[in-house]
C-alpha cells in the first residue's frame, strides 16, 4: 500500500493503482475518454491530466501510478483549461450532430427527427407524447409556424426538407389524448398571467409538475393572439379550443375577464408562490409594476427568465417581439423548468442546456451516405394539406424522408458531456476544411468515422477478443483513421464484437442501431 | 496473381512472430516494390500476426507503400536545406516534367513516381533529387527535363567497373576518395571509377583508398592526393575528367613508365568516351582548394576522429589508430561499476539532443537485477537536416561498435541491437559488415577478446517514423508494433525492450566513449563548459560558405561556427538567424549570435540542441515560413496517439498555412500561441512537446513578420502566394525568359522590354534563374 493525497485527501491504495482509480477512490471523478476499465490505459485523450503538486506539471493520471507521497490536484483553472482545450481540439475534427440541425434550430427544441421515426413507424400516439414534451399546441403550430426547423433540414442538400410542420400538425390532430397525467399537487401555486401561447404553455408544464396554476386573462377565452389575429381560415377556432381543452383539463385554473393593474399584480405577488408574466407586447401599464425595463420589454435572465423581481418570471412578447409564435411556447416550457427550480428552492436555470456538435451543410459525397437511411423520393405533396393535411399513409410517406441527422449515442456521449461539462467551443480551433463523412451500417451497429477521436478501445477491444480482421488504425497522425483491414466490411471486421464496441465507443462513432 | 512461395520463403526467412513483421514487410517490398494486398493476406494466414496489427504497421511507417508505384522514384528531399533553397519549386516543376495532375505520383507511362522525402542527408548539395540511387545536387527549377534526360541516358550507358583491389605493397602514394554519403551523391564512386580505370591501364603503382565522411560536405566530391614523399592536396568538388590532370600532376609516368604513356593516356581517353560525364550543371568545376585548415582547425574531432584517415571498414587501420584500446583497457583494468563512475565523472550527456547524462542512465541500467537487459544504438536519427548519426555510423563503424561493447559491459547486457533508419542503406550495409568483421576478429560474440564477456548485437533497420527516435517508440518498432510512444516512467532502463530493462542511447553518445576510456576522463571534461562537457557534432548547412559536418567543442558560439568554420553567409548576404535543434528547437536569431552552444543556453533561448542540425539562415529567408516548414514536418511525423500532438499540431499548421497564403485574421497569433502553449504541455512524448519550439521561438524573435503576414505581405518574399514576378527596364529583350517559362506567361517579343502576365503566372522562378540581367524581381 502506497499513500497518495489527492487534493489535499489522503487515501492508501495498492501500489501499482492508476492515479485516475485512486482518485475516483478518493471521491474524486476524473474525466477521461480512452480509459477503459478492461483495457486499461492508453494516454490518448489526454484529457484526465491531473496536476503533480510537486513540480506543477500535468500528468496523464491514466497512466500514472501512485507513488509513496504523491500529491496530486484533480481540477483547478489549468487544468480546466486543458480539458477544454484539448475537447475543443477533439471537436474540431469531430464531423456530427449531436441533435439534429432541425432541433437546434426549433426555439422549443423539439426532438423532430425522433417524431419522424415514431410517426414512419406507424406509431403515432408515441410521437404526440414526444412532441408534447416540448410543444403544447403542436396542432396549432402545425398550422402556423414559420418552421426554421424546415430551413435547418440537410435534406434541403438533397431535394427538399422534410415537411416537419406538416407532420406536426399531423400528429396534433390525429390523437385527441392528454398525453400525461399530472403529478399530484404539491400545494405551492403560480399565476400565469396571459393566456397567449407562452401562458398557455407555462400553465401546461406547470401544472404537469404539480403546482396549481392560475391562468389570468382580461379575454374570456384563453388563446390571446392565436384567437384574435390569425386568419380563421388558416387556424380554425376549433383547433385552437381543442389544444387549449388538453391544457386545461390538465387542472389549470383559467381567470378570464380579468384586468390586471400594479395593484392587482402585486396582490398576485403576495397570493402565489410564483408568478409568470406572459402579457404580449410590453404595454406602458405594466412598467409601473416594479420590473426593471428596457425599451423593448422587461429585463430578464436569458436562460432562467427571472426577472428583477424575486419569484417573478417573464416570458414571450414581453421581453422582446417576435412574430414567431413557436418562440413564447418554447420558453413556456422552459420557464416551468425555471419556476420548478426555484420553489423547489434552487437557484433557477431554466432547462438544462447540453452541448450540441454541428457541422453545417452537407456537402455533395455525404449525400449517398445520409440516403443509407432514408428513402430517395421527394416531398410528398402538401397541396391538399391546408385543408385536411396528411393522411396517414403520406405523414408515413414523408416521415421516411428524414435522413436521422441526430446522433445515435447522444444521451450516452462522454464526449458530449465533458464539452458541456468544460465548455467547449466547437468552432475555436476550426481546420482550414472539413473531410466527407461516411456511414457504415452492420446488421446491429452503425459506424461513423468521423466522430472517431482515435482513442483506440475498439482497436484494443477488438484484437482482446480475437477478432479475425477487427479493427486497425490505419495510417498515421493526424489523418489516422480506424478501419477494417485489407478493406474488408465492417461487418466482417466486428464478427464478434459489433455491440460490445459499439457500447464502449465513448463518442457516436460507433453506436448500436435503433 | 503473387507468387505465394515468394512469400512463404520470406516468412521462413523472417520468422512468423510479431517482432518479424517489420522485416518480413521490407522484404516484401523489396520483392514487389509495393506491399500487395495479397501478399499480406498470406502473411497474416502463415504467421501469428493478425490482419489488424499488419495494416496498422504497414501504414504507420512511411517507408511502406500500399499501392503500386512507378519503375523508378524520384525523391525530392525537403529536409531543412533544401528547403531554404527552394525545394518546393524543385518538387512543383519536376511535377509539371512528369505532367502529373492534382493527387497524382505516377506518371501515364508509370515509369516515375514522385515522392517527397523529408531528408537525404545531403544537406550540403542542397536542393537534391534522388532518381533511383542517382543523386542530382543543387537542383533548380528549370533543371527537371535535363535530369530526367540525363537519368534516362544513365540507364543506358551505365558503366560498372568492378572495384578492383590495388596492391598497396609497392606504392608511389595514395589517393583518398570520400565515400560518405554526401561523395557518392556528388558523384565519387564515378570518381573511383576513373581513379582506378586510370591506374589500372597505366600501371601506376598507386593505393586507391575509400575514406569515410570528413567533413567537409560542402566540397564534395572530394579526392586527396598523399604521395609518399610530399605535400598531402586536397581536391574538392572533382569531376571524372579532372583525374588525368591530377593523377599525371602528381604521379608522373618517370622511365620506366614511359613505354605506357600512350596507353595511359588512351585509357584516360575511354575513361572520358565511355564515360559521359551526365552531371548537369551539378557541381561547379573551377574551384579547387587546398586543404581548407580553417574548416578543420577550429573543432575539435572525438566521434569523427581521424577523420579522412581511415577506411571505414578497415579494422587493422582503426586498431593501428587506437581503436579498442579502450575496450582492452576496460576489459583489463576496470570493473562495470568503475567504467559507470568513469562515465559519470567525465560528465558526458547524451548527444540525442535531450542531454539526460549518459553515467546515470547507465547506472540506472545496471542496478536493474534482471537476467536478461538488452542495450539499443540509436541511429534513428530523422532530423531533417541533420545526419551526424548517418556520418557516424557510415565512416566510424568500429568506433560506434566500441562504445557499445563497453556500454554493454557495464550495464552487463549480452545482447544489443542497432536501430537504423531505412534511408541510410549505405550506413546500414557498412555496420552490418563492420560487424561480420567484429565477430571474425573474436571483438563481437563469446568470450570477446578473452574476457569472459559476451556481446551480441543485431541490426534492424527502422522503416520510415520520425517518432521511432523517441525511444519508447523506439522499442514498440523493434518489438513490430506501430511507433506509439508511451508514457515514461517506467523508463526503459527499468522496463524497457519485452519488457526489460534497456539501454538507450544515441550513436553519436556510443561515439564519444572510447575516446573518453581510452584517454583519460580529464582530457574529456577539460572540453567543453561547466554542465556541457565534450563536443557535439553538427550538420551545418543552409545559406553558410562552407556546410557539413562539423564536431566543437561545447561552448563554442554560433558566431564562431558561422563565422570562422563556417566561412560566414554565402553570396554576401546578411546573417539573419540559425535553426538549432531541427523540428524540436528553435530559432535564434543574428543579434544572440554570442551565445554558447551548450545544452542550458540553449533551452533558454527556446531553441534545443536537438540531435545536431544546423541550419544558417540569411536575410532572403521568411521566418514564418521556416515555422512552417518545420511544423509540417512534425505535424506529418505526429503517430497520431495524443489528441494534443495529432490535433494541435494540424491547427497550428493550418494557421500558419493561412498566414503564408494571405489568408490570416486578426487573432490567429494569439490562438497560434494558445496551441502552442497546450501542444507543449499536453502531449505525450518529446515530439509534440517540442514541436511548437520553432513557431514560439520565431514568434518571440521575429513578431514583426508575422504580423506583416497578417496583412498580407511577406518582405522576403518567400510566401509564393503574397508575391509576384515582374520585369524592369533592365531586360534587354533577350527571351530567355520566354523560353523557360513552363506556362507562356511572358510574350515573345525579342529586343523589347518583356511583361509577365500576372493571372497565367506560377510563380515557378525559373524566368528570374535565366535573366542575365537581374531584371526579373520578386515583390
Amino acid at each position: 500500500m502506497v499513500q497518495i493525497t489527492i487534493n489535499g485527501h489522503k487515501i492508501n491504495v495498492d501500489e501499482g493503482t492508476p492515479v485516475i482509480k485512486a482518485a475516483e477512490m478518493a471521491g474524486f471523478k476524473v474525466p477521461s475518454l480512452c480509459y477503459n476499465e478492461e483495457l486499461g490505459h492508453f494516454t490518448s485523450c489526454m484529457l484526465c491530466l491531473v496536476k503533480d503538486d510537486s513540480n506543477s506539471q500535468l500528468i496523464p493520471s491514466c497512466s500514472v501510478t501512485a507513488t509513496e507521497g504523491m500529491s496530486v490536484t484533480t481540477e483547478d483553472a489549468e487544468i480546466r483549461e486543458a480539458r477544454q482545450t484539448g475537447l475543443e481540439l477533439l471537436l474540431s475534427e469531430h464531423v456530427g450532430d449531436c441533435q439534429g440541425p432541425c432541433q437546434v434550430a426549433c426555439p422549443a427544441h423539439m426532438n423532430i427527427p425522433q417524431m419522424n421515426r415514431l410517426i414512419a413507424a406507424g406509431k403515432f400516439e408515441a410521437a404526440l407524447k414526444l412532441v408534447k414534451k416540448d410543444i403544447a399546441l403542436p396542432a396549432v403550430l402545425g398550422r402556423i409556424c414559420p418552421a426554421p426547423c424546415e430551413g435547418a433540414c440537410h435534406r434541403r442538400t438533397v431535394d427538399s426538407s422534410v415537411s416537419i410542420c406538416l407532420l406536426k400538425r399531423f400528429v396534433g390532430d390525429e390523437n385527441d389524448l392528454y398525453p400525461f397525467e399530472p403529478l399530484p399537487l404539491s400545494g405551492k401555486r403560480v399565476a400565469v398571467i396571459g393566456a397567449g401561447p407562452g401562458g398557455l404553455a407555462a400553465a401546461y408544464y406547470l401544472q404537469l409538475n404539480g403546482y396549481q396554476t392560475v391562468l389570468f386573462d382580461k379575454e374570456s377565452c384563453a388563446g390571446g393572439l392565436l384567437r384574435t389575429n390569425i386568419d380563421p381560415e388558416l387556424l380554425p377556432a376549433s383547433v385552437l379550443d381543442k389544444e387549449i381543452n388538453t391544457i386545461l383539463s390538465t387542472g389549470v385554473i383559467f381567470k378570464g375577464e380579468t384586468e390586471i393593474d400594479a395593484l392587482f399584480f402585486q396582490q398576485i405577488q403576495n397570493e402565489y408562490d410564483a408568478v409568470v408574466v406572459a402579457t404580449g407586447a410590453l404595454v406602458d401599464e405594466i412598467r409601473n409594476w416594479g420590473f426593471i425595463t428596457h425599451p423593448k420589454g422587461i429585463e430578464a435572465d436569458r436562460n432562467s427568465y427571472e426577472t428583477s423581481l424575486k419569484g417573478v418570471f417573464a416570458i414571450g412578447n414581453t421581453l422582446r417581439f417576435s412574430r414567431m409564435s413557436v418562440r413564447p411556447i418554447g420558453q413556456g416550457k422552459e420557464v416551468a423548468w425555471s419556476v420548478s427550480q426555484y420553489l423547489a428552492g434552487e437557484v433557477p436555470k431554466g432547462e438544462p442546456q447540453l452541448f450540441n456538435s454541428r457541422f453545417g451543410k452537407l456537402i455533395y459525397q455525404e449525400i449517398s451516405e445520409y440516403l443509407k437511411e432514408s428513402v430517395p423520393y421527394n416531398k410528398v405533396s402538401s397541396d391538399q394539406a391546408n385543408s385536411n393535411g396528411y393522411t396517414q399513409e403520406e405523414a408515413i410517406r414523408e416521415a421516411l424522408r428524414c435522413l436521422h441527422c441526430d446522433c445515435r449515442d447522444i444521451d450516452n456521449c462522454k464526449l458530449r458531456d465533458l464539452s458541456g461539462r468544460y465548455k467547449a467551443n466547437q468552432t475555436r480551433y476550426a481546420g482550414n476544411e472539413r473531410k466527407a463523412m461516411t456511414k457504415h451500417f452492420t446488421s446491429s451497429i452503425v459506424y461513423e468515422p468521423l466522430k472517431c477521436i482515435k482513442c483506440g478501445i475498439c482497436v484494443r477491444m477488438t484484437s482482446k477478443y480475437q477478432e479475425k480482421f477487427g479493427f486497425s488504425y490505419i495510417g498515421r497522425g493526424f489523418d489516422v483513421v480506424i478501419g477494417v483491414p485489407f478493406n474488408e466490411s465492417v461487418q466482417s471486421g466486428l464478427a464478434l464484437t459489433a455491440e460490445i464496441v459499439a457500447r464502449a465507443c465513448p463518442t457516436g462513432a460507433l453506436s448500436v442501431k435503433d | 496473381m503473387i507468387e505465394q512461395n515468394k512469400i512463404d520463403s520470406i516468412i521462413s526467412e523472417k520468422g512468423r512472430t510479431r517482432t518479424a513483421l517489420i522485416p518480413i514487410l521490407q522484404a516484401i517490398q523489396r520483392e514487389f516494390n509495393y506491399l500487395p494486398e495479397e501478399a499480406l493476406r498470406r502473411v497474416s494466414e502463415t504467421t501469428d500476426i493478425k490482419p489488424a496489427e499488419i495494416i496498422g504497421v504497414a501504414s504507420f511507417y512511411s517507408q511502406f507503400r500500399l499501392a503500386p508505384v512507378g519503375q523508378h522514384m524520384v525523391r525530392v528531399c525537403v529536409g531543412t536545406a533544401c528547403h531554404v533553397k527552394g525545394a518546393s519549386q524543385v518538387y512543383d516543376s519536376l511535377r509539371r516534367a512528369f505532367k502529373l495532375k492534382d493527387g497524382q505520383h505516377t506518371d501515364l507511362s508509370g515509369k516515375y513516381t514522385i515522392e517527397k522525402v523529408s531528408c537525404l542527408g545531403c544537406c550540403t548539395l542542397a536542393p537534391v533529387v534522388q532518381i533511383d540511387h542517382v543523386t542530382y545536387g543543387h537542383v533548380t527549377s528549370d533543371k527537371a527535363d535535363q535530369i530526367i534526360k540525363d537519368f534516362e541516358n544513365l540507364k543506358v550507358n551505365k558503366n560498372k567497373s568492378l572495384f578492383r583491389k590495388v596492391d598497396g605493397t609497392e606504392i608511389l602514394g595514395e589517393i583518398r576518395i570520400g565515400l560518405g554519403s554526401c561523395c557518392v551523391a556528388s558523384g565519387s564512386s564515378d570518381i573511383k571509377d576513373a581513379v582506378e580505370n586510370t591506374i589500372n591501364q597505366s600501371g601506376l603503382q598507386v593505393k586507391l583508398k575509400s575514406v569515410g565522411c570528413v567533413g567537409m560536405c560542402h566540397q564534395v566530391p572530394l579526392v586527396e592526393i598523399v604521395p609518399v614523399n610530399g605535400e598531402t592536396t586536397l581536391y574538392s568538388k572533382v569531376k571524372p575528367e579532372d583525374i588525368k590532370q591530377i593523377v599525371e600532376n602528381h604521379f608522373k609516368p618517370s622511365g620506366r613508365f614511359s613505354r605506357l604513356k600512350n596507353k595511359f593516356l588512351n585509357a584516360i581517353e575511354n575513361i572520358q568516351t565511355d564515360q559521359k560525364w551526365n552531371g548537369i550543371e551539378r557541381y561547379e568545376l573551377d574551384i579547387r582548394e587546398k586543404h581548407v585548415s580553417s574548416f578543420l582547425g577550429k573543432q575539435f574531432p572525438i566521434a569523427t576522429e581521424h577523420r579522412g584517415l581511415i577506411n571505414p571498414l578497415d579494422l587493422d587501420e582503426y586498431q593501428q589508430h587506437g581503436g579498442f584500446l579502450a575496450l582492452k583497457k576496460v576489459f583489463k583494468e576496470f570493473t562495470p561499476t568503475k567504467v559507470i563512475e568513469k562515465i559519470k565523472t567525465s560528465g558526458i550527456r547524451g548527444r540525442g539532443g535531450a542531454g539526460f547524462p549518459t553515467g546515470i542512465k547507465w547506472e540506472l541500467v545496471s542496478k536493474q537485477t534482471s537476467e536478461e537487459k538488452y542495450l539499443i544504438c540509436n541511429g534513428d536519427e530523422g532530423d531533417p537536416g541533420a545526419f551526424m548519426d548517418r556520418m557516424l555510423l557510415e565512416s566510424y563503424p568500429y568506433r560506434v561498435i566500441e562504445g557499445m561493447i563497453i556500454a554493454a559491459y557495464a550495464v552487463n547486457t549480452r545482447e544489443g541491437y542497432f536501430y537504423i533508419r531505412a534511408e541510410y542503406p549505405l550506413a546500414v550495409k557498412r555496420i552490418r559488415a563492420a560487424l561480420e568483421i567484429c565477430k571474425d576478429n573474436n571483438l563481437i560474440g563469446n568470450n570477446i577478446l578473452g574476457s569472459g564477456f559476451d556481446f551480441n548485437v543485431k541490426v534492424y533497420e527502422g522503416a520510415g517514423a520520425f517518432v521511432c527516435g523517441e525511444e519508447t517508440a523506439l522499442i514498440q518498432s523493434i518489438e513490430g508494433n506501430r511507433g506509439f510512444p508511451h508514457l515514461r516512467p517506467p523508463f526503459p532502463a527499468v522496463k524497457g525492450l519485452f519488457g526489460l530493462p534497456t539501454l538507450v542511447n544515441n550513436t553519436e553518445t556510443f561515439a564519444q566513449i572510447s575516446f573518453i576510456m581510452r584517454d583519460s576522463v580529464d582530457r574529456f571534461t577539460r572540453i567543453g563548459t561547466e554542465k556541457s562537457k565534450g563536443t557535439k557534432v553538427f550538420a551545418l548547412a543552409g545559406k553558410v560558405a562552407r556546410g557539413g559536418l562539423i564536431e566543437v567543442p561545447m561552448g563554442m558560439t554560433i558566431r564562431q561556427i558561422v563565422e570562422e568554420i563556417g566561412g560566414g553567409i554565402a553570396n554576401g548576404r546578411k546573417f539573419k538567424a540559425v535553426q538549432i535543434g531541427g523540428p524540436s528547437g528553435g530559432c535564434i536569431p543574428a543579434s544572440l549570435q554570442d551565445t554558447p552552444i551548450d545544452y542550458e543556453s540553449l533551452n533558454s533561448l527556446g531553441a534545443m540542441m536537438g540531435s545536431g542540425g544546423l541550419i544558417v539562415l540569411d536575410d532572403t529567408d521568411c521566418m514564418v515560413d521556416i515555422a512552417r516548414f518545420f511544423l509540417s514536418f512534425t505535424q506529418d511525423e505526429s503517430c497520431g496517439k495524443c489528441t494534443f500532438c495529432r490535433v494541435g499540431t494540424k491547427r497550428m499548421l493550418d494557421i500558419l498555412d493561412n498566414l503564408t497564403q494571405g489568408k490570416g485574421k486578426p487573432g490567429d497569433l494569439e490562438k497560434l500561441e494558445k496551441l502552442a502553449e497546450w501542444t507543449k504541455k499536453g502531449s505525450l512524448c518529446g515530439l509534440g512537446r517540442s514541436a511548437p519550439n520553432p513557431v514560439l521561438s520565431t514568434l518571440k524573435y521575429f513578431r514583426d513578420e508575422y504580423e506583416a503576414h497578417l496583412n498580407g505581405v511577406c518582405q522576403t518574399g518567400k510566401c509564393i502566394p503574397l508575391i509576384n514576378y515582374s520585369i524592369t527596364d533592365d531586360c534587354i529583350g533577350c527571351t530567355l525568359c520566354v523560353q523557360r517559362c513552363p506556362v507562356a506567361a511572358i510574350h515573345f517579343q525579342p529586343h523589347e522590354k518583356h511583361m509577365i502576365n500576372k493571372d497565367l503566372c506560377i510563380k515557378c522562378d525559373a524566368c528570374r534563374q535565366v535573366c542575365p540581367t537581374n531584371a526579373v524581381v520578386v515583390g
